[in-house]
């Protein structure tokens, strides 16, 4: 049942998007979110959602696709309306007990709503065109000008990766445990959450067992290959940005900022 | 010192011992004396806990001497300043294939170990794309490890240790994990690492046809070498052998006990080629009836 499972969100293609520089797209996103943040007017988001849109489309992801990533916001989107809808000062629009609704209150939270979606739908543009270890190498490689600064990009790239790289085989592992305890009796789906949560300690404490000794196993192939951390480490495939990238990045950038300052 | 010679591995009154408790100390290597020379097929057998794999790991400096010393290709494992040049000179290939592959995609991982060695990119492409040509992976370099078979797997991980240019390959059970289609893809590579490319093979196994594969076999118990011999000479000591509580290839087994009922037929066979051969030599089929069961 895990075999297939796609890692992150991934939707591989050839698309300029796609294309584009991993560090260029982290960029851009970084500025886009920004850029939300400070605009406030309907035109200001309007502009943002087309920008949005312009991409989805040039990157050829399916709509249904990008939507999914919205519905777990579903709750906050309705709480986040909800709680401006009644707490703003204004017109009455209707008046539940002692509620009452405002058109400004109604207009604010719509915006807010709006802007949350937008920012999901900005992120996950990002993830859904950029593969983990693109994404992984990308991060290293915007962050290692803050190795002087103490943060270990390096270290935390190589954590990323080994954890893309072990999740299928942690689930599989898993599945494998749940088969084998389920052959002895184990129950893993009726009771309560307490009894549930019970049940899966015979499937944790193995896994957690065996997660500590692959580590272990991990750490000694690592050693046995040379690996001594990120100093002197050369990388097969380089990022090369082109010309295309930085003016994309440019172009993008310049009017993000356009709509911040002008609208 | 930098002493250049023939030998690539030597063992000198190597002693390992570590304690689980401050008491009681356990010696897991006492006293090996082994020298391996380059281009020789080396298999190293011996019952779990003789020592063998702690052995293996001294090779690659992955565990260093208690007391006597271990040196590859002349350089003493024990000074720290030859540590990485003596473990791109002997490579190690680990029992399961899935905890040695770090990264998410097949040529990644294979490239992991020459970009530790600060190669130069279009160098490591070139090696990357060699390394999997020779073990026949070449097909599936974009591909994500978790989706190959074991003996898939053990391939990758071999050409990641040879995408180093090493001159030893040390194999610690590469094939204890794998179904029997694995385990001969495994032995294929390797036997052909060693005859075509002149690469020095160690391989710790515990199946005895494996060992037969070898030019010498090294048997360990408890710690030591007992037996160091050429395959042939190793498995005629049937008797020796299972002392140790090991076993021989299971042709030879069959050949020492029709000799033991008096049939003429050599007692160091070590493939079925071979025993059927000299079953065939015997000519007259009578002293084998008489062996009764």
């Amino acid at each position: 049942m895990f075999r297939n499972i796609t890692l992150g969100q991934y939707m591989p293609g050839t698309s300029f998007v796609h294309r584009l520089d991993p560090r260029i797209k982290i960029l851009v996103t970084l500025v886009v979110i920004t850029i939300l943040f400070m605009v406030d007017t309907v035109t200001g988001y309007s502009l943002i959602f087309l920008f949005i849109l312009g991409v989805i489309l040039v990157a050829r992801l399916p709509f249904r696709f990008v939507l999914y990533g919205i519905r777990p916001l579903a709750f906050i989107l309705v709480l986040t309306f909800g709680l401006h809808l009644f707490m703003n000062e204004g017109r009455t629009l209707f008046a539940v007990g002692p509620l009452v609704a405002t058109y400004e209150g109604a207009f604010r939270g719509f915006t807010m709503a709006f802007r949350l979606v937008l920012l999901v739908l900005g992120t996950s543009i990002l993830t859904l065109t950029t593969s983990p270890i693109e994404l992984t190498d990308g991060l290293e490689n915007l962050m290692s000008p803050m190795k002087r600064m103490g943060i270990p990009a390096h270290e935390l790239a190589m954590m990323m990766t080994i954890a893309l790289r072990f999740i299928p085989t942690l689930l599989e592992e898993t599945e494998k445990i749940m088969k084998a305890q389920m052959a002895r009796g184990a129950d893993f789906e009726t009771g309560n959450a307490l009894q549930r949560a019970k049940s899966l300690i015979p499937l944790l404490v193995p896994l957690f067992v065996n997660a500590f000794r692959r580590a272990d196993e991990l750490a000694m192939a690592m050693e046995a290959r040379c690996y001594r951390g990120g100093e002197g480490r050369t990388r097969m495939k380089q990022m090369k940005l082109t010309k295309g990238d930085v003016l994309t990045g440019v172009v993008v950038t310049a009017g993000m900022v356009a709509v911040a300052v002008y609208l | 010192m930098n002493r250049v010679s023939d030998k690539i591995i030597e063992a000198e009154n190597l002693v390992y011992s570590y304690s689980l408790d401050r008491e009681e100390e356990t010696r897991a290597l006492d006293g090996v004396n082994l020298s391996i020379a380059r281009g020789e097929f080396v298999v190293i057998i011996g019952r779990n806990g003789s020592g063998k794999s702690t052995l293996a790991k001294h090779f690659n400096a992955l565990f260093l001497p208690t007391s006597g010393t271990v040196r590859i290709n002349g350089m003493d494992t024990q000074d720290p300043r030859h540590l990485w040049r003596v473990r791109q000179t002997v490579g190690m290939v680990f029992q399961n294939p899935d905890n040695q592959i770090v990264s998410t995609t097949v040529e990644e991982d294979v490239a992991f170990g020459p970009e530790n060695l600060g190669i130069p990119p279009d160098e490591i492409r070139r090696r990357v794309d060699l390394a999997l040509e020779w073990v026949g992976m070449s097909e599936h370099m974009r591909h994500a490890p978790h989706l190959l078979s074991g003996g898939q797997k053990q391939r990758v991980a071999i050409a990641g240790v040879l995408a180093m240019r090493p001159m030893c390959i040390v194999l610690d059970e590469p094939t204890a994990m794998l179904d029997p289609s694995g385990r001969r893809e495994v032995l294929d590579t390797v036997k052909r690492l060693n005859k075509e490319d002149g690469i020095t093979v160690v391989l710790i196994t515990h199946f005895m046809n494996e060992a037969a594969l070898g030019d010498r076999v090294v048997v360990m118990d408890a710690g030591k070498v007992v037996i160091d011999d050429v395959p042939r000479k190793v498995f005629s000591q049937v008797e020796v052998i299972r002392r140790l509580h090991l076993d021989v290839p299971q042709v030879t087994r069959l050949a020492h006990e029709l000799g033991k009922c008096g049939v003429p037929i050599p007692r160091d066979v070590l493939t079925v080629d071979e025993f059927a051969d000299a079953l065939c030599g015997l000519g007259s089929t009578s002293a084998v009836a008489s062996c009764g069961e």
